[in-house]
């Protein structure tokens, strides 16, 4: 007993001991002070209109005299008389001065805001990014961020005046705190939430609902469905259309099951690999993986379970005609896999793996399960007439299978390859499966239905094929828009994209372009030359009518970090974005509306939702 | 009966396409969020220590950040002495210009083989720094600065692109300053003494 249970408590012990190790490391990692705590600016109006802004500095931190910056905002620098500081002697390159506890300084009368910067760091610990606050002329302040978290105390006063052009960086960003702190920002959604949000998902398991129905019709599962029904009955026995279908419900439900634990595992271990599946090398792998589960639908060669492994699982069988007989075998059944069955699983279970999500896995390998199931249940209810009659078409099915098996391979390739390999190989596929389709195919007058009807699509495919050649001799990488390269070179489709942003590069400009802009919702876009998803952005969404129809209310405004100097830096700092590309959507008060942030590729359906949420 | 075999066939078909399309679509919109491995394993960011170690550390730095500079040779001293660890240098220049035009000098180092030697002469130093100061340590440490500067140039794209994501993902990370050491999955803000460092790697050790 001891030694069955010695392993349970080492575990347990081990994970009370990570445990503390991650209460001590986030007790680290909260050591030094938010900047804002750590030098807290006020500022004093006195009669004379000039004010005092003085910063409280927090024990054991100072902020270096140097860095002391205040602009008006076409950028004149305005002389801030501080007093002298302590000297920080720096035995190699002379000294510097900074300031502990506290500084004042008084700022002359302004006739517009004040942007003021100051830096400092934590003794022996960290140096903070530059601060950054706007002063109004009424004395209110407004924190900008930069390079940290962008601070929220400013937004309560920040709106105070139309021309302050003040603005703090929407909610959100505040939000995503816990996600930040372990590092694991791209998969620690919920799961279900990952799930509902996602909404490729509900297509991936309406997918593999698909993929299981196909299954059914290869050549080793049909023709066993009556026989399974009759196992199912048990001998001699009338089956009744509701007895059947209990009986045969049980078995693809459990089976189902029983997939569906085979996806979680899949999913299980494959998060668990998820950097090194992204490696290219993996990546490589894995398409290569696929293309020998290609050759082997197409008949080169068998994959198939030991048949003593298969025996044995046969014979674990439950009583015949029983509910629980029929969920026995439904659950065993689903381990011993045909050579049909074997690839196609086998296929799901990467590409399971390959998204690391565990709901997902069960619930598409559910839906597989399910989909092998239906010809099943059928036949419990209406009897064995209800199934198509076996023949050379089920090897179709197979044979469709391999293609399948092949496009993903190029797709998974398409991730590491350069975009015109990837779309030659496309090529390859599309032209390959169209001339198998009977694309060139001599017809006759006499030609049945079935036999045209295979020539057009092989046509279409064939067709698609070879201007995705084009496309890949054109240079192009988005399979999707093969002949792109043409469309730039002559089209107006570039022009329009770039018709109506204001271009800027400092701060200034920016605070510019959005008072030029005054009462006027604005769209801030973060984009830069070398950022090659902001091309597909300007050629998609931007050049959508409808979505340049929707920006006609908005100021659009195109923030260039092509060259990505300390200006630029500090742009994205004052928007806390990321980087290229970004769209801020600022209403006409200049605050970012909630939840209306995009970031990355983003559709004509997202700037609308954005759109409409700053436009009132 | 036939009709209806090539409407399931059909159907089942065009329901493994739509499954497809729907998974390149979900993969596709992962790729553009930030992930643990744009973090710790950036294509184009100078590695420190081994290689191939187990456990890697990142730190996001500024070449004017004095306590960045103090806590380097323990940094480098534990990194060593565990010998099993990447240490991934991250600039993040915050103390303006000065620090973006040593950045870029090391980074072009970095093609002509010298990034350890140029990033050690420039951790070497105290603290604030001007453009002469930094050609100058350079200089002396026998880094060509010219050809440095023609090498950042004739990459700049790539080093542009660097320096864009490490201030993008400090950003996004929430970092609040340098030096922020990343250890296995866990943030740390600021200096760390050895005996700290130490716990840090056993426990992104454990953790792995």
């Amino acid at each position: 007993m001891m030694t069955r249970l010695f392993p349970i408590f080492r575990a347990g012990l081990l994970a009370c001991l990570a445990l503390v190790g991650l209460l001590a490391a986030a007790q680290a990692a909260s050591q030094p002070l938010q900047p804002e705590d750590a030098f807290a600016l006020n500022v004093t109006p006195s009669d004379d209109g000039s004010q005092t802004l003085s910063w409280q500095i927090a024990d054991g931190y100072y902020l270096y005299r140097g860095k002391f910056v205040a602009e008006t905002a076409d950028g004149a620098a305005i002389p801030l008389d501080l007093p002298r500081g302590e000297r920080h002697d720096d035995p190699y390159f002379g000294p510097e001065e900074i300031f502990r506890d506290d500084v004042a300084a008084t700022l002359p009368a302004q006739n517009g805001p004040v942007t003021l910067t100051w830096q400092g760091c934590q003794q022996d610990g960290i140096c903070y990014a530059p601060q950054m606050a706007r002063l109004g002329t009424d004395g209110t302040v407004t924190r900008l961020s930069a390079g940290g978290e962008p601070s929220p105390e400013g937004a309560a006063n920040a709106f105070s005046q139309a021309d302050d052009a003040a603005w703090s960086p929407g909610g959100e960003t505040q939000d995503s705190g816990p996600a930040r702190g372990d590092l694991t920002l791209a998969q620690d959604d919920g799961l279900i939430e990952g799930l509902a949000l996602r909404g490729g998902n509900a297509l991936v398991i309406l997918g593999f609902l698909g993929f299981g129905l196909l299954l059914a019709f290869t050549p080793c599962v049909l023709p066993m469905v009556p026989i399974v029904v009759g196992m199912l009955a048990g001998q001699g026995e009338p089956l009744t259309a509701r007895r059947g279908l209990v009986l045969t419900g049980a078995y693809v439900l459990a089976m189902a099951s029983a997939f569906g634990a085979l996806g979680v595992v899949a999913a299980w271990s494959g998060a668990n690999l998820q950097v090194a599946l992204q490696s290219p090398w993996a990546i490589g792998v894995v398409a290569i993986l696929f293309v020998a589960l290609a050759l082997s639908m197409f008949g080169l060669y068998e994959l198939q379970m030991p048949s003593t492994l298969q025996r044995r699982l046969g014979q674990v069988a439950g009583r015949r005609g029983s509910v629980a007989g029929a969920a026995g075998l439904g659950f065993t059944s689903a381990l011993i896999v045909g050579p049909c069955v074997t690839a196609p699983l086998a296929g799901a279970l990467i590409y399971i793996a390959q998204t690391g999500d565990v709901l997902l896995g069960a619930v598409a390998l559910f839906a597989l399960g399910l989909g092998q199931g239906l010809p099943l249940l059928a036949v419990g209810a209406f009897g064995p007439r209800i199934l198509p009659r076996s023949g050379i078409w089920m090897q179709r099915v197979k044979q469709a299978f391999g293609v399948i098996f092949l496009g993903f391979a190029v797709w998974l390739a398409g991730r590491v390859l350069p975009g015109p390999a990837m779309l030659a190989l496309w090529a390859a596929l599309l032209v390959a499966t169209g001339v198998f389709l009977g694309a060139l195919d001599r017809l006759d007058s006499g030609s049945p239905f079935r036999v045209r009807l295979s020539a057009a699509l092989g046509m279409m495919l064939a067709f698609t094929g070879m201007v995705q050649g084009v496309g890949a001799a054109l240079g192009a990488d988005d399979p999707l828009r093969p002949l792109a390269p043409l469309a730039s070179r002559n089209g107006p489709v570039s022009e329009a994209a770039d018709l109506s942003f204001a271009r800027v590069t400092t701060s200034d400009e920016l605070d510019q372009a959005l008072a030029s802009a005054e009462g006027k919702p604005a769209l801030v876009y973060v984009t830069a030359d070398w950022c090659v998803t902001c091309r597909s952005i300007e050629r998609g969404p931007l050049s959508d009518p409808t979505v340049n129809a929707a920006l006609e209310d908005l100021a659009p405004i195109k923030i260039d970090v092509s060259d990505f100097n300390a200006e630029a830096q500090a742009l994205m700092g004052r928007l806390a974005a990321a980087g290229p590309p970004t769209m801020v959507f600022l209403n006409a008060a200049r605050s970012e509306a909630s939840g209306s942030r995009l970031i990355g590729e983003v559709g004509s359906e997202d700037m609308l939702a954005s759109i409409g949420k700053v436009r009132q | 009966m036939n009709i209806h075999r090539r409407m399931m066939l059909g159907a089942g078909a065009g329901l493994g396409l739509l499954g497809l399309a729907g998974g390149a679509m979900s993969l596709r919109a992962r790729a553009d969020e930030l992930t643990v491995d744009d973090v710790l394993h950036d294509p184009d960011g100078p590695v420190l220590g081994n290689a191939e170690g187990d456990v890697t550390i990142v730190e996001y730095f500024d070449y004017q950040c004095p306590f960045c500079k103090r806590n380097h040779p323990t940094l480098t001293d534990v990194v060593a002495e565990d010998g099993n660890i990447r240490l991934v240098m991250k600039d993040w220049p915050i103390f303006g210009a000065p620090s973006v035009h040593a950045s870029q000098l090391v980074l072009g180092a970095t093609g002509m083989g010298e990034y350890h030697k140029a990033n050690s002469a420039l951790m070497a130093t105290e603290a604030k720094l001007s453009n002469e100061q930094i050609d100058k340590v350079l200089g002396d440490a026998g880094i060509d600065v010219a050809a440095a500067q023609d090498a950042y140039r004739a990459d700049r794209d790539k080093w542009d692109g660097f320096l864009a994501r490490n201030a993008a993902q400090a950003a996004q990370l929430g970092l609040r300053g340098t030096p922020a050491f990343i250890i296995g999955r866990t943030i740390y803000p600021g200096a760390l003494d050895a005996a700290t460092l130490r716990g840090a790697i056993s426990q992104a050790r454990e953790a792995s």
